[in-house]
């Protein structure tokens, strides 16, 4: 009877783990339409590493660990601005396509340039 | 289409196949650890799902100038 209950208690207890994080995605719709799930990225990155900097210093407070101004009263205003993730791909995308084609134009003439100098080079010291 | 519109539907894309494998992914933990004896299938298939969303969307954002929307309209 108690083992009955306990397995049914299990199932429901995953059943609405399972059923939360399913009605988690179709609330924020993170398998919807593209614009708002580069919405919901663009909220992930804003919201993301304020909370994980401020759990960070509830942690070193807690715990002792690593209390910059110990004789001064810390508040989170006094805390340094929290880092933002910005990260344009369309500029460093192109930016990497010059940098790879301008390379790969210039790459015949500097192996010759390359090679020669290391002929004389060897040349020099086999005098 | 301008080479910056170009730019966007790329971001756009980008972002989107970020969060739909990203999704698929968290979804198919939460379903292994539940009910699937922590196996690997889940994963792959949750994985799989959102990157075949991600590219259908991509697909139809690209693809969305040059279609033709057409209206059927019955003769009276």
């Amino acid at each position: 009877m108690v083992a009955r209950v306990w397995s049914l208690m299990r199932f429901l207890i995953k059943g609405s783990v399972a059923g939360g994080a399913v009605y988690l995605v179709y609330d924020q719709e993170l398998l919807g339409p593209s614009d708002k799930s580069q919405a919901a990225l663009q909220k992930a990155g804003e919201v993301v590493p304020p909370a994980m900097y401020q759990f960070s210093q509830y942690v070193c407070q807690q715990t002792g660990l690593q209390i910059p101004q110990f004789f001064l009263p810390i508040s989170f205003s006094q805390l340094p601005a929290p880092p933002k993730i910005y990260f344009p791909i369309r500029d460093s995308w192109n930016a990497g396509i010059m940098t790879v084609m301008s390379a790969l134009s210039v790459a015949p003439s500097k192996a010759r340039e390359y090679s020669k100098e290391g002929w004389e080079y060897v040349k020099a010291r086999t005098k | 289409m301008s080479e910056s519109e170009l730019g966007r539907k790329w971001d756009r894309c980008l972002a989107d196949a970020v969060v739909k494998i990203g999704t698929g992914f968290g979804l198919g933990i939460v379903f292994s650890l539940t009910f699937f004896k922590r196996r690997m299938w889940p994963l792959a298939f949750g994985s799989g799902m959102g990157l075949g969303m991600a590219y259908s969307n991509c697909q139809h954002d690209f693809q969305a100038p040059y279609l033709l929307h057409g209206k059927y309209e019955q003769e009276q």
